[in-house]
């Protein structure tokens, strides 16, 4: 752990970006930033870059005040969701760009350009101009910039959000495999998307209108999410949530739900809790009734959003299944794949038991 | 942080430390030569108070310059204003058209007023000037142009009419070329005929543009004097001496600096109120009646 | 109605046409008069009208009597725009850079506030400068010089070119200098190396205002120069003044329109291309 961040904030007018943020990041590998559109992602990766500067807080590196070094001495490389190349140049010159006074001799820069070509397949653009380009090759040359030379860390904010879901599958697979090939290198890459993270692997940090949620392996973060805000932000659907009760060894979701109580539950005791259950983890049939208020297909799920009892839910079936608004469902919620959060702080009391 | 500072004031302080050496500086030193009795036969900073601000307050050749100015400028930019967004209105739909007409109107904004004036002075030549030739032809009186003064006031404006309408256009033009489409699709499918869907759609969605280039171009007009110089040298008498020329008259002509001074100042302080009152109001009535 | 409308257009946009043509066809026919074709009263096709003769034209080039020297102002023009454009711009773009990158502050004053400070300066009306500027300018033994005049023509364009370039800038994404910066440029070498030569298009549409308002002043021209130094607009209106012929003065006030037409036609080309103030 040498990269320490202590009290970040960064504030513009009355906005707070950035509140107080604490915390420390290994050396190398890799940390997804996941946080809602506005958490504070890019504010904060703009600090580490030393684009932003703060307005107090202090940021080391082994002991080392880095907030003295301003970007252009800062070893960084940094990839932005727009497609952000030099518009003048050709790809080569693109990616040769950062070397340029780095002092040096032609062989080492043409040995570089062509391990990074390589790596990202872009040795048949060299001699276009980035606007000649699709996304997905203009975001590769983004990222080729950034790797061409030694950097302390790497920076990607959502790099892959403006590029079609294909493509997206595709790169997320050849940034992993690159990300994690570096030994010396920290990666921190910001999404929104919790299915992101999990591909990504390595640390995630949760990110929430400017504060750190939750930091964690992203196994851990994924199974024991810190509070009903993490659970929300790492889930998608975000997980539902429902106010509910413990009493007289039940469950009881709303004033009519009552369920049994699963065994992880066993050290609770009776009184108001926040349950909360994964849309994927609901499922068809059983002896709660509520009616379809909304039915979309995604991909190869359908996601039905529920007029239950007890309120909305969110449930995620496999397969294209055809409901129309209005329909009658009946669903159970499996009391193993329930979590609880404390009523009043919405800190994790329980989680299921992983498998 | 991170020597920024020296960044920020290398980009912005040589521009402006030349802005304000050239204007500031020399607006602040009027204001002071305003208070002084500086004329040809006693140069100098002197201290008289306010003698020059009395005397212009009593200056009628100087209040009717200024209410001479208001009708030239507001007359003038009036016709601008709606012959360019008739013309624009013409075109607009029309890509054929478009571009011959777009360079045809931009030579005229383009071209050197006063050189333009040199030639419209012989245009309006009572003897020998195609402007009489073409009033005689539909079998009028030749028009004394420039020897009478509402001839002359005409004459004027109709110059500044001339170069001007087509920068009334471009904008226009352009604030056309970026209306949404939908509002008007939806007037026609509710049977507006042309007439109700400008006067309740289009003529709303461009009153911001329209207050923008009227408001410019009142700005622009209320400096009128070069033109006035060639063609009518402020006559005939005074009937066409806009404030500016009034001004330059007492100033570097007569060199009675410190009044002059006085002068601008006065016109300075004045067309500033004025022209921020109008930019209120025009905002006001026409895009308030939008909402 | 709906048969007439399109003629109705026809007819109003061919009647405006004409009228903005009018005035320069009348100096071109005017250009080819002599004496006899003038005071004749007002006469328009060459041959058949009038005699045409090349006179006036040729007077306007030095050769033959009575000519007038319209080449040396021309001459002047051309170095006081140029130089005052290019100097303009230079000032102008670095301050519009710091403008639209960087935030200012000092006490209540703040970007908005120094960007419409640099803007409204165009409010001003000449002739509230022009005293103070014949006075500073006789301190400086300036008066009637080409160099008094580039000063005089700086601050003037000056706000025309911060105007256009801190919307140009504005136009390209912060992201683009912060990439340099992560790349290694400092400010300046982000400026000089990466910006600049994306702001081509807004170079020289802010050059273009440049020269053209610079071109067309006379007021300070005419206030600030007696003798020695002569710019065209001048030039041209004192022999207006003089008793010129109209030949003579229909030709130079052409010439000297010349280059401005020129750039119409290259402005419009421009506009067609909508690359005016933005970036493709």
């Amino acid at each position: 752990m040498t990269y320490l961040l202590d009290n970040l904030t960064v504030k513009q007018g009355s906005d707070i970006h950035l509140d107080g943020v604490t915390l420390s990041l290994p050396n190398a590998g890799v940390v997804t930033v996941i946080g809602r559109t506005l958490a504070g992602k890019t504010t904060l990766l703009k600090v580490l870059a030393g684009l932003i500067a703060p307005q107090s807080g202090s940021l080391t590196k082994d002991g080392a005040d880095l907030l003295a070094i301003p970007a252009w001495r800062r070893r960084v490389g940094m990839v932005y969701q727009q497609f952000v190349n030099y518009p003048h140049l050709s790809v080569r010159d693109n990616i040769v760009f950062p070397l340029k006074r780095s002092g040096l001799k032609p062989a080492a820069v043409a040995e570089k350009l062509s391990y990074v070509t390589e790596l990202l397949g872009l040795a048949p653009l060299l001699d276009r101009r980035p606007e000649e380009l699709s996304g997905g090759q203009q975001q590769r040359v983004a990222l080729a910039r950034s790797l061409v030379k030694d950097t302390d860390f790497l920076l990607l904010d959502e790099p892959l959000v403006n590029l079609d879901y294909k493509l997206r599958e595709q790169l997320r697979d050849e940034f992993r495999r690159i990300f994690h090939a570096s030994e010396n290198r920290l990666v921190v890459y910001s999404t929104t998307e919790p299915l992101e993270a999990m591909i990504m692997q390595g640390l995630v940090l949760v990110l929430h209108e400017g504060e750190v949620v939750q930091v964690g392996d992203y196994r851990d973060v994924y199974r024991r999410p810190a509070n009903t805000t993490a659970a929300t932000i790492f889930n998608d659907p975000p997980m539902n949530l429902f106010g509910g009760r413990i009493e007289a060894g039940q469950v009881k979701i709303g004033d009519e739900t009552v369920l049994r109580m699963p065994g992880h539950f066993a050290n609770l005791s009776d009184g108001k809790y926040i349950f909360g259950i994964r849309a994927s983890e609901a499922v068809m049939g059983g002896i709660i009734t509520g009616r379809v208020a909304l039915a979309e297909i995604n991909g190869s799920t359908t996601v039905l959003h529920l007029d239950m009892p007890f309120g909305n839910l969110v449930l995620e079936r496999e397969g294209v299944a055809l409901h129309a608004i209005g329909d009658g469902v009946s669903v159970t919620l499996p009391p193993a794949r329930l979590f609880a959060f404390d009523a009043d702080t919405r800190n994790l009391v329980a989680a299921p038991v992983s498998d | 942080m991170y020597g920024l500072t020296r960044y920020k004031l290398f980009f912005l302080l040589p521009g402006l430390l030349v802005l304000l050496a050239i204007i500031l500086f020399p607006l602040i030193f009027t204001i002071r030569v305003s208070f002084s009795g500086w004329d040809a036969v006693r140069p100098g900073l002197d201290w008289i108070g306010g003698v020059n601000y009395g005397r212009l307050l009593a200056d009628g050749r100087f209040w009717q310059s200024l209410s001479r100015l208001g009708l030239m400028a507001v007359s003038a930019v009036a016709i601008e204003y709606v012959l360019g967004f008739g013309l624009a209105l013409l075109v607009w739909r029309q890509i054929r058209f478009r571009r011959l007409v777009r360079v045809l109107f931009l030579i005229p904004m383009m071209t050197t007023p006063v050189v333009m004036a040199v030639i419209w002075r012989t245009v309006f030549h009572e003897s020998l000037g195609p402007a009489n030739d073409l009033v005689t032809l539909f079998g009028f009186a030749p028009i004394p142009w420039l020897t009478n003064a509402q001839w002359a006031t005409f004459v004027v404006i109709l110059v500044d009419v001339w170069q001007w309408t087509p920068f009334m256009f471009l904008l226009l033009l352009a604030g056309l070329l970026s209306l949404p489409r939908e509002p008007l699709l939806a007037a026609a499918i509710d049977g507006a005929g042309p007439i109700r869907a400008f006067w309740n759609v289009t003529f709303p969605a461009m009153a911001p543009i329209s207050v923008g280039a009227i408001i410019i171009r009142l700005i622009e007009a209320s400096k009128i004097m070069e033109t006035v110089y060639v063609i009518t040298s402020g006559g005939p008498g005074t009937s066409t001496e806009t404030s500016s020329y009034y001004i330059f008259i007492r100033g570097l002509r007569d060199f009675q600096i410190g009044y002059a001074a006085a002068l601008s100042i006065t016109y300075l302080v004045i067309m500033i109120v004025l022209l921020t009152i109008i930019a209120k109001l025009l905002t006001k009535t026409l895009i308030k009646a939008e909402a | 109605m709906e048969r007439l409308y399109p003629l109705l257009k026809a007819a109003a946009i061919l009647l405006w046409s004409a009228f903005v043509v009018a005035p320069f066809l009348w100096a071109l026919t005017t250009s080819f008069k002599t004496a006899n074709g003038v005071t004749a009263g007002p006469t328009y096709i060459p041959f058949v009208d009038y005699e045409p003769s090349l006179a006036a034209w040729q007077g306007l080039f030095g050769s033959g009597g009575g000519s007038i020297d319209i080449a040396s102002p021309f001459v002047s023009s051309t170095v006081v725009t140029l130089s005052a454009s290019l100097v303009s711009l230079v000032l102008g773009t670095l301050a519009a850079y710091g403008l639209s990158r960087f935030s200012y502050k000092a006490g209540p004053v703040g970007n908005n506030d120094l960007t419409f400070f640099f803007v409204s300066q165009r409010i001003m009306p000449p002739v509230v400068l022009a005293i103070p500027f014949f006075l500073m300018l006789g301190w400086l033994g300036l008066l009637d010089t080409i160099a008094g005049l580039v000063i005089v023509y700086v601050a003037l364009l000056l706000p025309i070119s911060v105007w256009v370039m801190v919307d140009f800038f504005n136009s390209i994404p912060r992201e683009l200098d912060e990439t340099a910066m992560i790349d290694g440029c400092t400010p300046f070498e982000t400026f000089w190396r990466v910006i600049l030569p994306n702001s081509v298009p807004g170079l020289v549409v802010a050059g273009i205002f440049c020269i053209i308002f610079g071109w067309n002043d006379f007021f300070f021209a005419f206030t600030l120069t007696f003798t020695q130094t002569q710019l065209l607009p001048v030039a041209i209106v004192s022999l207006n003044s003089s008793v010129t012929p109209w030949w003579s003065l229909s030709a130079s006030a052409l010439i000297s329109v010349a280059p401005l037409i020129v750039i119409a036609f290259l402005v419009e080309r421009y506009l067609d291309k909508g690359s005016i103030g933005g970036r493709k």
